[in-house]
């Protein structure tokens, strides 16, 4: 009962928020109904078109203006789609069965090419370049492939003069019409959703992203899906109007084309696309005639304009305008996100209890450089232990080598007991290691709130249609966010916080991944001192309140010498000191090592 | 046989003047310049100019090349200069002026076939075979290309600070290197690279306002590879062009036209580092 009523509560929030677009799309097909009857013949004809390509161009969108993946290879899945159509159409004769299985067929073949695609362009690591290079060879590919099939996929010319529905081209009109506003009202919902706002999250961070156990590769891979099966059902239906296919729909030149409308148009807006690719592609098809090359030219150079000088194309600078003519009367204001405590999950790592982290031998080279040798040691629950040691002894090399599998070159790491293998970052967050990075790294175009609800991704999937209007976290993110006062701006963007802000942002979104173990590269850096008397307290809570294992590494030893529990000193890639916090300060090989004296800590290390 | 291999070290000649722009501006500044085609083109339509004025063939090289240059000056000032931070934009606004520079050409050639004479026809005997005089030609103008470039990079002032601004371009600036003089040079350079390798390849190639985009891709796929070093452009384009010649020879010509995109592409799945060393 009381679910029911708090799920009320919650869709009651923000309504407005699904309706609109909803409501905006449901007027578009209205709209679609009456043009599809007053318009004059040739601009039906060519909107038919245009409505289709730009189905297209929201899939780069998504893609590219959201998830920053520039593709070129979008124009393929189109193709594959046109020719699945085309080719069946041809060679078997059109009955609406097979209209259907020709459907089914292009799908299926655009969604086996996507994933061969992104098994390709999507892994650890990869550049965002490779991605860009694997989406150009595909046309290229796919094109000559139909080049060299000959009769049967019809070559250079192309297939013609298969039959189709025999349905009117008003309807025609409506139906490419409809499907644009689907796909754009899909579209919109999924990118304003809690779910969406991860691509902006992978675009703007993705290291980040990996981090805070989001497997970035896989959900690359999976919008490439879906934006290749949206691709290839608009080829199939452009297939079936226009009755002609041809390897200029599958090459890398329309690929192109499809990135130049999206830049023109205002790439990670969905309308801008749109609107750019109907004004562009009818705009051509009227002005073609009377000034053939003069149009491609102007495109080309307004391109170019857009790219240098407007990064965001044209969209921002329309809706501001908008926003200067109307007064802005009624904004819609979404209420921020509210911060809730998260319920106690079962305990994920019932083997952390004890021992939260074990090192065996952990080697890394750079070639011959040695920067770890043979480090080995555990770190219990509750511990917070300091690494020190000068500039270049291999501290943060270590952390990375916790946090990520794939870093070290030789010897085990267990986290809770598990061998980590040559696990991803994402994995190794899985398993209970949160990692904050070095310089303050939060995500400059989301709020604090969705900066948090992506840090949750992993714990509890979030809706891929609307916004929750509360963000529940663990109890030691949201002491973290009341002390530093975040909790009271939730709805403001990253970008307009201050440096100490945006670092206790980032510890609250890897305290809200219920971290067992956290790896914390000098999180005081650049902090002021109240800062970080503050930020030492939190440190000292987590441990000792929560029993984490706090793995910290810091320049200032005073700090250290007041909250560790245990310090370890790393010295040229090797452990010279392990123990207390008296016994390690007090030591001369300390005194030493901070004195930079190499004459005296050999003289210690021999003797 | 022998004349297979003679093919393989033509092609992988060609495809090293054609690419060796390319990786300049690459090498030097990480930015892929896609308009690097349309420089191609430029250099092809210079030798169309320099047949109407009724000169000889042999003078398109110069022409091409200072057209290319003055071309590289002013777009590296306009298009190229404001997104050094936005390499995938780069890519996309010098893609832009591609389109540009193709229909400019259209607007001025038409959008035809253009036919330039050949500067040298016939064939040699070699061992007994015949071949095409011009692509052996073409051989000893890629090492004269390689010895060139080498003895800039590695014997003159302009190439040390260019070593410098790519080893570390930061510190090269605080060490009072105008970074953006070396850019200027480097991209102003590759375009008259390009546009004289265009000029150079109309014996082999049609001429027409796109006739650098197929060019393009493949010299973009083999500079992925070879990183900043023009060794293992040398080598990318012996071993990719030499599979392109085999497959076309052996398998069909279709499959030989994708080879080196798609070796390409599988070689930097592989190791992402390419030829270059890692």
């Amino acid at each position: 009962m009381a679910d029911i009523t708090g799920l009320r509560a919650r869709f009651a929030t923000n309504p407005s928020a699904w309706r609109v677009p909803v409501c905006i799309g449901i007027l578009g097909i209205i709209l679609l109904a009456l043009c599809s009857i007053a318009m004059p013949m040739f601009l039906v004809n060519n909107l038919i078109r245009a409505f289709l390509y730009a189905a297209v161009a929201v899939t780069v969108d998504l893609l590219w203006g959201y998830t920053g993946i520039l593709t070129f290879g979008q124009s393929a899945f189109f193709g594959i789609g046109a020719y699945a159509a085309g080719l069946i159409f041809t060679h078997a004769g059109f009955s609406i069965p097979l209209a259907a299985c020709a459907l089914v067929v292009g799908v299926g073949a655009a969604w086996i090419v996507s994933r061969a695609v992104g098994w390709l362009a999507f892994y650890q690591g990869a550049s965002p370049l490779y991605a860009s290079v694997v989406t150009l060879v595909l046309p290229i590919v796919l094109v000559q492939g139909i080049y060299s099939g000959g009769e049967f996929t019809g070559s250079s010319s192309g297939l013609s003069g298969f039959d189709s529905f025999d349905i009117p081209i008003e309807l025609w009109f409506f139906i490419a019409g409809t499907f644009l506003v689907l796909v754009a009202v899909s579209g919109w919902l999924f990118v304003h959703s809690d779910a969406g706002r991860l691509l902006v999250a992978i675009r703007e961070n993705e290291a980040r992203c990996e981090y805070l156990g989001v497997n970035v590769s896989r959900h690359k891979a999976r919008l490439m899906d879906v934006a290749a099966i949206v691709a290839a059902v608009a080829g199939f239906l452009f297939a079936c109007v226009q009755m002609v296919v041809a390897p200029e729909y599958a090459g890398f030149v329309f690929g192109t084309e499809l990135v130049v409308w999206v830049a023109l148009g205002g790439r990670g807006s969905l309308i801008g696309p749109i609107i750019g690719t109907l004004l562009i592609d009818v705009g051509g098809a009227y002005l073609s005639g009377n000034l053939p090359y003069i149009w491609t030219l102007l495109v080309g150079v307004a391109f170019v304009v857009v790219i240098v000088a407007l990064p965001r194309g044209l969209a921002p600078l329309v809706s501001t305008a908008a926003r200067w003519t109307v007064q802005r009367r009624r904004r819609v204001e979404v209420k921020p996100v509210e911060f809730t405590l998260a319920q106690r999950r079962d305990d994920e790592h019932p083997g952390l209890k004890t021992l939260a982290l074990s090192l065996r031998g952990v080697k890394k080279n750079f070639g011959s450089l040695k920067v770890l040798d043979d480090i080995t040691f555990d770190a219990k629950s509750g511990e917070l232990l300091s690494l020190i040691g000068p500039n270049g002894a291999g501290k943060s090399t270590l952390m990375r080598c916790i946090a990520d599998g794939s870093e070290r070159s030789s010897g085990t790491i267990e986290i809770g007991g598990t061998d980590i293998r040559k696990l991803a970052p994402y994995h190794c967050v899985a398993l209970g290691v949160g990692r904050k990075f070095q310089t303050a790294t939060v995500f400059d175009s989301l709020t604090v709130g969705e900066a948090l609800r992506v840090a949750r991704y992993r714990v509890s999937a979030p809706s891929r249609w609307r916004r929750d209007a509360q963000l529940a976290l663990p109890q030691p993110a949201l002491d973290l966010l009341r002390t530093t006062g975040l909790d009271q701006m939730s709805d403001r963007e990253c970008r307009f916080l201050s440096h100490g802000q945006k670092q206790a942002l980032e510890l609250a979104m890897v305290l809200a991944l219920e971290p067992h173990t956290l790896l914390l590269d000098e999180p005081t850096a650049g902090l002021t001192k109240q800062e970080r008397g503050q930020i030492g307290e939190i440190f000292v809570a987590l441990a000792s309140k929560y029993q984490m294992c706090l793995l910290l590494v810091e320049h200032d030893l005073e700090f250290v010498q007041r909250i560790s529990s245990r310090i370890i000193v790393l010295h040229q890639g090797r452990i010279v000191l392990d123990g207390g916090v008296d016994e390690v300060v007090q030591s001369d090989l300390v005194r030493a090592v901070y004195a930079g004296s190499q004459q005296e800590l050999k003289m210690t290390e021999s003797s | 046989m022998f004349i297979l291999g003679l093919d393989v070290i033509t092609t992988a000649a060609i495809l090293f003047i054609v690419s060796a722009g390319l990786l300049m501006v690459f090498g030097v500044m990480k930015i892929i310049n896609f308009s690097h085609g349309s420089f191609l083109t430029v250099g092809g339509y210079s030798s169309v100019i320099v047949a109407r004025f009724g000169l000889s063939w042999w003078w398109s090289l110069p022409v091409s090349l200072a057209i290319g240059f003055l071309l590289g000056m002013l777009v590296e000032r306009l298009i190229v200069r404001p997104l050094y931070a936005r390499p995938l934009d780069a890519i996309l606004a010098t893609w832009g002026l591609g389109i540009i520079v193709g229909q400019l050409i259209t607007l001025a050639f038409g959008r035809s076939v253009q036919m330039v004479a050949s500067p040298i026809n016939g064939a040699m005997l070699l061992f007994g075979r015949p071949y095409s005089i011009y692509r052996l030609i073409l051989v000893g103008v890629a090492l004269f290309l390689a010895v060139t470039a080498g003895w800039l990079f590695n014997g003159t002032r302009l190439g040390l600070q260019t070593r410098a601004v790519i080893m570390n371009e930061a510190l090269a600036r605080a060490m009072g290197i105008s970074s953006s003089r070396v850019r200027f040079i480097t991209f102003s350079s590759g375009a008259a690279l390009a546009a004289a390798a265009g000029c150079l390849i109309t014996p082999l190639t049609s001429v027409d306002p796109n006739m650098g985009v197929p060019w393009v891709v493949g010299a973009f796929m083999l500079v992925l590879l070879s990183g900043s070093s023009l060794l293992s452009l040398a080598a990318a384009s012996l071993l990719l062009g030499g599979a392109q010649v085999i497959v076309s020879t052996f398998l069909n010509p279709v499959l030989g036209g994708l080879t080196i995109a798609v070796l390409a592409a599988l070689v930097l799945r592989v190791r992402p580092e390419g030829f270059a060393r890692g």
